[in-house]
């Protein structure tokens, strides 16, 4: 278990900085996941970390001691930093069990170190197996045991499971958040998936363009947004232009209770899909709406709606029994508070999350 | 099954291969360049004489002397290029060459010694150098071989310079690669002049004769009937009988000896050159007379149809003896003009 | 870059895509690398040292007059159309082959794949002597193509073969649901997948035929290289003959300036995640006979007319070859040399290739190009040349196995380089980036992942050089240790005689063995797999 500090950390290839002055800090025994869009660096820190790229500026120490970075550079093999790759990439020459125990000294091979990781994974009795005898899903949990069993300081995740379907993705997941836990590991897990982010980190470091945008826990990162492009790329955001005074802001919602650091006067609101519920029409405090779209997703379903004044806006909705039809005229209400930020907005360029 | 099963048999094979070629390199090396000193016992011969036709030869040398004859063959021409590319760090002692043309070659280099006088005037003076360089060991007339059934003997040429007539058009076979040949072009030069050569060369390309690589392929086409005549060392024949498990009379193909010193019975010869460094050679010098000995003048004459060059040694069976031969007075040391003749066939066509 | 080239092979496992970005990784230092890869291209230049300094002793006048002539305008057009006409030759046989074995249903299409790699094992001088012998006047441009096509399309074949059983069907399924019908995805779509493959093989055979001596020289087809013998042969012109081989070199830089100006920027033909499944295999139907029919005509032309003639041959003839201890060490030097002829080729192949799989580049191609130079030189000229290398610079290797393994080195520098940077692209970076984070060093990731991917993929390179040493005659002839006998020269003593029967087990074992190496190549390829379901 060990804290890794990142500090001022610069890479350059040619004239583009990939990563332009990173501080970021990975508590021990953590699991923290670096989030950001493609072209944002996230795999490029990933490599700094391993040792696999020099840094052109910048630290990076490791419980107290610098791996890289002035001048030094560590090189990869006695950095104790553990990679687990997209796909996987197991040494397709060596059964499951070797490349568990590839990190491992002889004597360790030997040991019950590598029946416990591939347990930890839920790969018991799996030794024998060559690589391409698995699932992909199953690739990957050997990766991970790989990693984890010479005990690192440190693993990192590049998009572990990016290339798996949608089902396996969140079990796997999740087991192999627990199988961190269990080992005590610290971890780094990069990922373009605001999903996967939030459900498994303990930690989540917003990345563009090769700067740290926020660093927090995930229900900060998603409820307390740094800014517009955070709060579009973490999940389904509602920006409404607004009126802030004394604590709550006049919105095309009607007055909202705003949390953030916002001057009284004009602002931009945040309100999630969630806080935003279907109620009856002429109930008190609601306003009028007409039903432009319904997008069904099972345990939920998005709504986009249109306001009376023209405003468009999105309400996610539980659990609900008989859709709302397209074109209907309803009535919308707000829970709880919104994130407010200074307005004038910028014409807002979010990224294209897909839905789900 | 198993990709790695494969794998890894792929890989054993792999390495097998890379320490089984290094393994045989590091124990290969037994043979090396080294020159040796006068008197150990040992020579290194370059032999444009092919291995078939001399390695009995050889080994009986060895044999009866002790000395072992190192032996490394090659055609005579590449055999030449390398002892001139190596110049004074030959390991060579002696070049056995197919023909004078090459002794010349490195002759001209001041690369050979001169040989004792004892050794070589046993070989009259026309079939070695004047500078005592080099010495001829076995003796070859050129013939026209010809295909008995179809061409009657009446009709065979009385001279090689008939040859460009229209009525043998397509029906000559010819090496103009060969040394051979190239020795008998400048025989024409030295006996008749330029201009004669040229017209020779010129009237054999227009009666557009059959290419061939070598004299023996020839000969086998002469026999088969494929080709009616060809201009060929007489010896050939012995060589294709010997393959055919025959004798030379019982061929198709039989020899015709130009009458009346026509250049077309050119005799020329095989020799030996001793490379400077082995001047002083006792083995090498044995070597040289062994070559001229009557047993290896017998052997010449029984194994590979040549003429023996020494006196007292009776000529192979079946061709007329080789003082009978009414070949041209030429003598082999004028045969030295070879740049000239070579830009001859050049000019000609006949190559490439 | 192309990466496809002979003995590469399909990747069967393994991950599919790691990032590029960055380019570099660090597998050894650069400068190193580059320092190995710039020494082994210095050996592969040797010859052309020699070739500059022989050619400079001629002087400026002698060599205008050398080569200023109708006659060497002449032999280098013919050289170039003989090579232009059996690489053409060469890509239709060798793709068509490939397509059938690889993609349709063809009854035995695995016994053709290697049936269709196998004239490799043939020297061309066999071949050529075999149809002398079989067809009377046989001689010039045509005749010599027909054999040159014979023995050298598994050069297309093999790679090609290759590329069609690796590549991804999605593509061509793409192609067909837009609308384009078989024929056109073949050429729209296959043909562009193949591209790279296609080439390198093309490349070679195009080299292979400015080199050739064998078919050339018994055929008498007048092209370069049979001057070049010719000159050496016509009054012992050495420098005749080296000027005109300056003038060789000269066309292979046009050659190479072509290929890779023709070579698309990037073309790279990765496959980008997913899993490969193999093309569905396309029902010939009544079309199997005539494809059967020419497949097994061209077997017949390439392997059978050699057979039956060398048979004809040890028939007829009363000669019969040495004692079997003398076949036995002939055998044995020939193994020996081209295995170390293999393992030293395949040494300096190894940074070379590495150079050019893991650090593409200006450099490294630049590096790449130099080293196919020599590639089309002939034999007698290599062997001159390592005969003037080993007296004035190596003289204690002079007439060791290791200098002729030099000469092997420098002529079959290209296809181990090729071999080499196939089997860098079976063990991706990424592998090696994970086995160091998992705390190995350099030497341990090299020994316990790079070698163990990459050894059968080399093997297979080293199996290709291995067969090209074996067939190889005129440098073996100037270089081997004085008194040591291959049976490729023990084939040339006893044709030189004419003793055809005492020459065939000689040129039957020659085959028989380099079928070994062949046989290898096409399992390497993937080709013998069951893969049908």
């Amino acid at each position: 278990m060990s804290e890794v500090v990142l500090t001022g950390v610069v890479k350059r290839y040619g004239r583009v900085a990939a990563l332009d002055g990173v501080d970021l800090t990975v508590p021990a025994g953590e699991l923290t996941a670096v989030l950001g869009p493609s072209g944002c660096g996230k795999t490029t820190l990933l490599r700094c970390l391993a040792g696999f790229e020099r840094l052109d500026a910048g630290e990076i120490r490791l419980d107290g001691r610098p791996v890289a970075g002035g001048g030094r550079h560590v090189p990869a093999h006695r950095r104790r930093i553990a990679v687990v790759p997209q796909e996987g990439a197991l040494f397709p020459h060596l059964s499951v069990a070797a490349n568990v125990g590839y990190g491992l000294d002889r004597s360790a091979r030997r040991g019950d170190r590598v029946d416990e990781v591939l347990a930890l994974v839920g790969l018991a009795g799996y030794g024998n197996r060559m690589p391409h005898q698995l699932s992909g899903g199953q690739q990957q949990r050997v990766a991970v045991a790989r990693a984890l069993a010479p005990r690192p300081s440190l693993v990192l995740l590049d998009e572990p499971f990016s290339a798996l379907d949608a089902g396996l993705r969140a079990g796997l997941r999740h087991d192999i958040r627990e199988a961190l836990r269990a080992d005590g590991a610290t971890a780094v897990l990069v990922t373009h998936d605001q999903g996967e982010a939030l459900s498994v980190a303990d930690r989540v470091v917003v990345l563009r363009t090769g700067r740290v945008v926020q660093a927090g826990t995930p229900t900060a990162v998603y409820r307390e947004p740094a800014d517009q492009w955070v709060a579009g790329f973490v999940g389904e955001a509602v920006l409404l232009p607004a009126t802030a005074d004394a604590g709550r802001a006049a919105t095309p919602l009607g007055s909202l209770p705003i949390t953030g650091a916002a001057p009284d006067g004009p602002v931009t609101v945040l309100v999630r899909p969630e806080q935003v519920r279907i109620v009856p029409v002429a109930q008190p405090g609601a306003v009028a709406a007409t039903v432009l779209r319904h997008d069904f997703h099972g345990h939920d379903a998005l709504v986009a709606l249109r306001l009376a004044d023209g405003t468009r806006i999105t309400a996610r909705v539980w659990a609900e029994r008989e859709p709302v039809p397209v074109g209907a005229e309803v009535a919308v209400e707000v829970d709880g508070a919104a994130r407010a930020w200074p307005a004038p907005p910028s014409p807002i360029d979010l990224p294209a999350i897909p839905v789900g | 099954m198993p990709v790695s099963a494969r794998r890894s048999t792929a890989t054993l094979v792999a390495a097998g291969l890379l320490s089984f070629g290094l393994a045989a390199c590091g124990s290969g090396g037994t043979e090396n360049a080294d020159p040796g000193k006068p008197g150990d016992k040992t020579i290194t011969v370059y032999s444009g004489r092919n291995e078939q036709l001399v390695k009995p030869l050889l080994d009986r040398f060895s044999k009866e002397t002790g000395i072992t004859v190192k032996t490394r063959y090659a055609t005579t021409a590449q055999l030449a290029a390398q002892l001139v590319e190596e110049g004074d760090r030959s390991p060579a002692d002696a070049f056995f060459a197919q023909d004078a043309g090459a002794l010349g070659a490195v002759t001209k280099r001041k690369m050979f010694a001169t040989l004792p006088a004892a050794s070589v005037e046993k070989v009259p003076q026309t079939y070695r150098s004047r500078g005592g360089e080099w010495v001829g060991v076995s003796a070859r007339s050129r013939v026209l071989a010809y295909h008995a059934d179809s061409v009657p003997a009446a009709e065979l040429p009385k001279s090689v310079f008939e040859l460009t007539d229209p009525k043998w058009k397509g029906k000559i076979g010819v090496a103009p690669t060969n040394a051979s040949f190239q020795a008998f072009v400048t025989a024409i030069k030295v006996q008749h002049g330029e201009a004669k050569a040229k017209e020779f060369l010129a009237g054999l390309a227009a009666n557009e004769p059959q290419i061939r690589e070598n004299n023996i392929k020839i000969v086998e086409d002469v026999h088969a009937g494929t080709v009616p005549v060809g201009l060929v060392n007489h010896y050939y024949l012995g060589e294709v009988a010997k393959e055919q498990g025959t004798t030379p009379d019982a061929l198709k193909a039989k020899l015709h000896f130009f009458p009346g010193g026509d250049t077309g019975a050119l005799v020329n010869v095989a020799g030996v050159g001793v490379l400077k460094r082995s001047a002083e050679d006792p083995d090498t010098r044995a070597f040289v007379d062994f070559l001229l000995s009557a047993e290896s003048q017998k052997y010449f004459a029984e194994q590979t149809f040549e003429y023996p060059v020494v006196d007292g040694v009776a000529g192979p069976a079946g061709v007329p003896p080789l003082a009978d031969l009414d070949s041209p007075d030429i003598d082999l040391n004028d045969l030295d003009t070879l740049d000239a003749t070579i830009a001859l066939i050049k000019d000609s066509g006949l190559v490439p | 870059m192309t990466t496809t080239r002979i003995g590469a092979g399909p990747a069967r496992t393994g991950p599919a895509r790691f990032r590029v970005r960055g380019g570099w990784r660090r597998l050894a230092p650069r400068p190193a690398l580059l320092a190995a890869s710039a020494a082994a291209v210095a050996v592969a230049l040797v010859p052309l040292v020699y070739l500059g300094v022989r050619t400079a002793e001629a002087g400026a006048g002698r060599i205008v007059d050398e080569l200023w002539t109708e006659r060497v305008g002449l032999l280098a057009l013919r050289s170039l159309g003989l090579a232009a006409v059996v690489t053409v030759a060469c890509v239709l046989l060798g793709v068509a082959a490939a397509w059938l074995v690889t993609r349709t249903d063809l009854p035995g299409r695995r016994a053709f794949a290697v049936l269709a790699a196998l004239p490799l094992a043939v020297p061309t001088y066999i071949a050529a002597f075999a149809w002398v012998s079989t067809v009377d006047r046989l001689e010039g441009f045509w005749p010599a193509a027909l054999v040159l096509t014979l023995c050298s399309y598994p050069y297309v074949f093999l790679p090609v073969a290759a590329a069609l059983r690796g590549a991804d069907a999605a593509q061509e399924e793409v192609s067909r649901s837009l609308g384009r019908g078989g024929w056109r995805t073949f050429t729209d779509v296959t043909l562009r997948q193949i591209r790279p493959a296609t080439a390198a093989g093309a490349l070679l055979v195009a080299l292979y035929v400015l080199s050739d001596f064998g078919a050339v020289s018994i055929l008498r087809a007048d092209t370069f290289t049979r001057a070049i013998f010719i000159a050496f042969d016509l009054g012992f012109d050495r420098t005749g003959a080296l000027v005109l081989s300056c003038v060789l070199v000269a066309l292979t830089v046009l050659l190479l300036t072509g290929e890779t100006l023709t070579r698309r920027r990037g073309a790279r033909y990765a496959r980008l995640g997913g899993t490969r499944r193999p093309p569905a295999r396309l029902r010939l139907g009544a079309a199997r006979w005539p494809a059967l029919a020419g497949l097994l005509g061209v077997a017949a032309l390439a392997l059978g007319v050699p057979a039956v003639s060398l048979g004809r041959r040890l028939a007829s003839g009363v000669s019969r070859p040495g004692a079997l201890t003398e076949v036995l060490a002939a055998t044995g030097n020939s193994l020996g040399f081209s295995l170390a002829g293999a393992a030293l080729t395949m040494l300096l192949a190894l940074p070379l290739g590495l150079l050019t799989a893991r650090a593409p580049g200006p450099l490294a191609t630049a590096l790449d190009r130099l080293a196919y130079l020599a590639h089309a030189l002939p034999g007698v000229v290599i062997g001159l040349s390592l005969i003037f290398f080993g007296i004035t610079v190596a003289y204690p290797l002079y007439q060791k196995p290791w200098l002729l393994a030099l000469a092997y080195g420098t002529l079959f520098l290209p296809l181990a380089v090729g071999a080499v940077a196939g089997a860098a692209a079976q063990a991706p970076p990424g592998l090696e980036e994970v086995a160091r984070s998992l705390g190995r060093g350099p030497w341990t990731v090299l020994r316990t992942v790079t070698l163990p991917l990459t050894l059968p993929a080399v093997g297979a390179g080293a199996a290709l050089v291995f067969l090209s040493c074996m067939k190889e005659l005129p440098a073996t002839l100037l270089l081997r240790p004085t008194g040591t006998d291959t049976l490729a020269t023990e084939l040339w003593t006893h044709t030189g005689v004419g003793a055809y029967a005492a020459a065939a087990p000689y040129a039957a074992l020659l085959v028989a063995i380099s079928a070994v190496p062949t046989w290898l190549l096409v399992a390497r390829s993937g080709l013998l797999d069951k893969e049908d379901r």
